[in-house]
């Protein structure tokens, strides 16, 4: 429907010109728009953060658990799973994102339902399906053994790896999406340019594609990352005692130690980690940026 | 097209409503919530247990007779915890009526000031047993933490008959899974006893005593944990273990299934969970009544016992059981002397920090 045919089966009201009247009260009505969302973050946002905020002061929380050597273990599990988590489902998002954006219609649709599949897959289920695979017994060491490339079972299970596995199932789909986008909206005569001019496909790659497609490795990046700073059930079902996360131990406290504030104080400074570790990661980004523009 | 001309509202207007509508739903909520809650007080109460077959058991022996004789209804929870009871008590929005609790939790419980006092005139205290009367709960309930075995890898003839052997990575190459926590499994008690202590003097727990047996045999590497009481089941029917802890009426209860795990009560453990009601439960009197009927109805508690393998709190159902049930129930005094007692006072002046210290050593 065009704009004229909505302006003309408008009902006018009162007898005033409605074109001399509407955009002043489009201007004072605006925010109400912006009602159901404000009401949904004060009420199930803002006001929950606040009182969790508030309880992790109470009872000398912070310093309980940061004298804890398990809480100090997860931080530091946290960080490092959450990185080679991500630096993993990067690169091997990267690549299925580049057959995607490569691949012909047909092709293309059954691989996005390829990777949208798990992405509608309850966790519990691609977890425990994982751990079925990899167990001493399993489908994969049952392989191994069987091409006589191991005698007895390699440990795949209940190790970081296995954490790691799991977790790159998961969060492939938020890689995938933001690094196709960006691949999608490079012009393909860029290409066709390059290689008239007798560039290899190595440097298309290098110099087109690659630098084009940043923002949305970046974007990638970001969203992988700080989704994997909250994982829980993983670590559960597919790590060892050794590699539990920092949600991991927010729930040991709030329900094993019924300790609801230093619970609270853990999920604070969770949060403040995260906050800042991405506010110096789009820094460096800026900087990266600018300084190619130079 | 022309029906919306003569509509009332325009399309600002609308959107206008459509903005106020969440905060109309709140106001709203608030209204109709009270007068609701109040016609029903003490005509159902909230359950909440553990989940998994045991709800299943139950429901069927105590709850639905319970609904059937009295008139309240039952909802029964399967994600007890003392961490959300003692959310809703500080909260002051209580949502459970009578919830189960471990024996070491219901110290913490009463310490904290979460629980409401038993009220023993609506409770006949003449079926409950000895152990089983507290001033704030009931322990209800009499388990045995076992050693289980996968009958496909381990005939009942070369299974286990002690914790040393059940530790003993020569007999068994295969790895063990243990529950991850303490509250309500006896691990560090069964290491202890792997190593020799006789049961009289398993308490006060040498706990490093009992790590450092555990960190030799099966070793660290040797063993698995699971965080709830039906994963055992699923790891041993799987294969990816052979031997588990576990608890007597798990592993019948999978047996009935037609799963091929077996369990030996020599050597278990006896323990017992307790039933609460939190502080400011709005169906107090009916949770009251429940328990009556739970420690007192001879035909219900037997039933319980009968399908569970569990001790109920309930003398009377006792002498309605047969003997074959009665002697492999946890507190048959057949079993008397070939079991270790679990020591509530130990464990709930030591849990928190011994369970810090077992995650440690997990996890380093």
């Amino acid at each position: 429907m065009s704009n004229a045919t909505l302006e003309r089966t408008r009902p006018r009201g009162r007898g005033a010109p409605p074109s001399a009247d509407a955009p002043r009260r489009r201007r004072s009505g605006w925010w109400l728009l912006l009602a159901p969302i404000l009401a949904f973050d004060v009420v199930l946002f803002l006001t929950p953060l606040g009182k969790l905020v508030g309880a992790s002061f109470a009872d000398n929380a912070y310093q309980r658990v940061l004298e804890d050597p398990l809480v100090v273990r997860a931080l530091v599990n946290t960080l490092t799973i959450s990185l080679a988590s991500t630096v993993v489902t990067v690169v091997l998002g990267y690549i299925i994102a580049m057959v995607l954006w490569r691949a012909g219609t047909v092709t293309r649709v059954i691989l996005f339902a390829v990777v949208l599949l798990p992405f509608w897959t309850g966790i519990l289920v691609k977890n425990f399906a994982w751990a079925v695979l990899l167990q001493d017994n399993g489908m994969v060491n049952a392989f191994l053994q069987g091409i006589g490339l191991t005698g007895a079972p390699i440990p795949l299970l209940h190790n970081r790896f296995a954490v790691i596995v799991g977790m790159v199932h998961c969060l492939l789909p938020y890689a995938v999406f933001p690094i196709f986008s960006s691949l999608a909206s490079i012009d393909d005569r860029l290409g066709l340019a390059a290689r008239s001019l007798g560039a290899r496909e190595g440097a298309v790659f290098r110099r087109i594609t690659l630098p084009l497609s940043m923002p949305g490795i970046s974007a990638a990046g970001l969203l992988v990352f700080i989704i994997s700073t909250g994982f829980f059930i993983t670590p559960v079902v597919m790590g060892g005692p050794g590699d539990m996360m920092i949600a991991n131990q927010i729930d040991y406290y709030a329900r094993q130690l019924t300790d609801f504030s230093g619970a609270a104080a853990l999920a604070v400074i969770l949060t403040v980690m995260v906050s800042i570790l991405v506010a110096v990661y789009q820094r460096v980004l800026k900087a990266g940026g600018q300084h190619e523009d130079n | 097209m022309t029906e919306f001309r003569s509509t009332p509202f325009d399309r600002r207007q609308l959107l206008k409503a459509a903005a106020l509508t969440p905060f109309a739903g709140l106001a709203l909520s608030g209204c109709a919530a009270k007068p609701a809650e109040s016609a029903a007080v003490n005509k159902t109460v909230t359950v909440t247990s553990y989940g998994g077959s045991y709800n299943d058991q139950l429901t069927q022996t105590i709850l639905d007779p319970f609904s059937k004789q009295s008139g309240i209804q039952t909802t029964l929870l399967a994600n007890t915890s003392l961490a959300a009871l003692k959310a809703q008590v500080q909260s002051g929005d209580v949502q459970w009526d009578l919830v189960e609790i471990t024996a070491p939790e219901y110290e913490v419980a009463v310490a904290e000031g979460l629980l409401e006092k038993f009220d023993y005139d609506i409770i006949s205290d003449k079926g409950l047993p000895g152990y089983a009367k507290a001033e704030y709960g009931i322990k209800y309930l009499s388990f045995l933490f076992v050693m289980a075995w996968d009958q496909k890898v381990i005939s009942d003839a070369q299974a286990p008959k002690d914790w040393a052997q059940f530790f003993d990575q020569g007999k068994y190459n295969t790895k063990r899974s243990v529950y991850n926590q303490l509250s309500d499994s006896s691990v560090l008690e069964a290491a202890l006893l792997a190593d020799g202590v006789p049961f009289d003097q398993v308490y006060p727990l040498d706990v490093d005593r009992a790590l450092r047996v555990l960190g030799q045999h099966p070793g660290k590497d040797r063993l698995l944990y699971h965080a709830a009481n039906q994963e055992p089941i699923q790891q041993l029917t799987s294969g990816e273990v052979s031997l588990s802890t576990s608890f007597n009426n798990r592993i019948n209860a999978a047996r009935n299934d037609g799963a091929k795990l077996n369990f030996s009560a020599e050597n278990a453990v006896l323990a017992g969970d307790y039933f609460v009601v939190p502080k400011g439960a709005k169906n107090k009197e009916a949770a009251f009544k429940l328990m009556n009927f739970m420690s007192n109805d001879a035909e219900a508690g037997a039933a319980f016992d009968k399908v569970t393998n569990l001790t109920l709190a309930n003398t009377p159902a006792l002498s309605k059981l047969p003997k074959e049930i009665a002697d492999t129930l946890p507190t048959s005094p057949r079993l008397a002397d070939k079991i270790l007692v679990r020591d509530d006072k130990w464990w709930s002046q030591n849990l928190k920090k011994t369970e810090q210290q077992f995650k440690l050593w997990q996890a380093s």
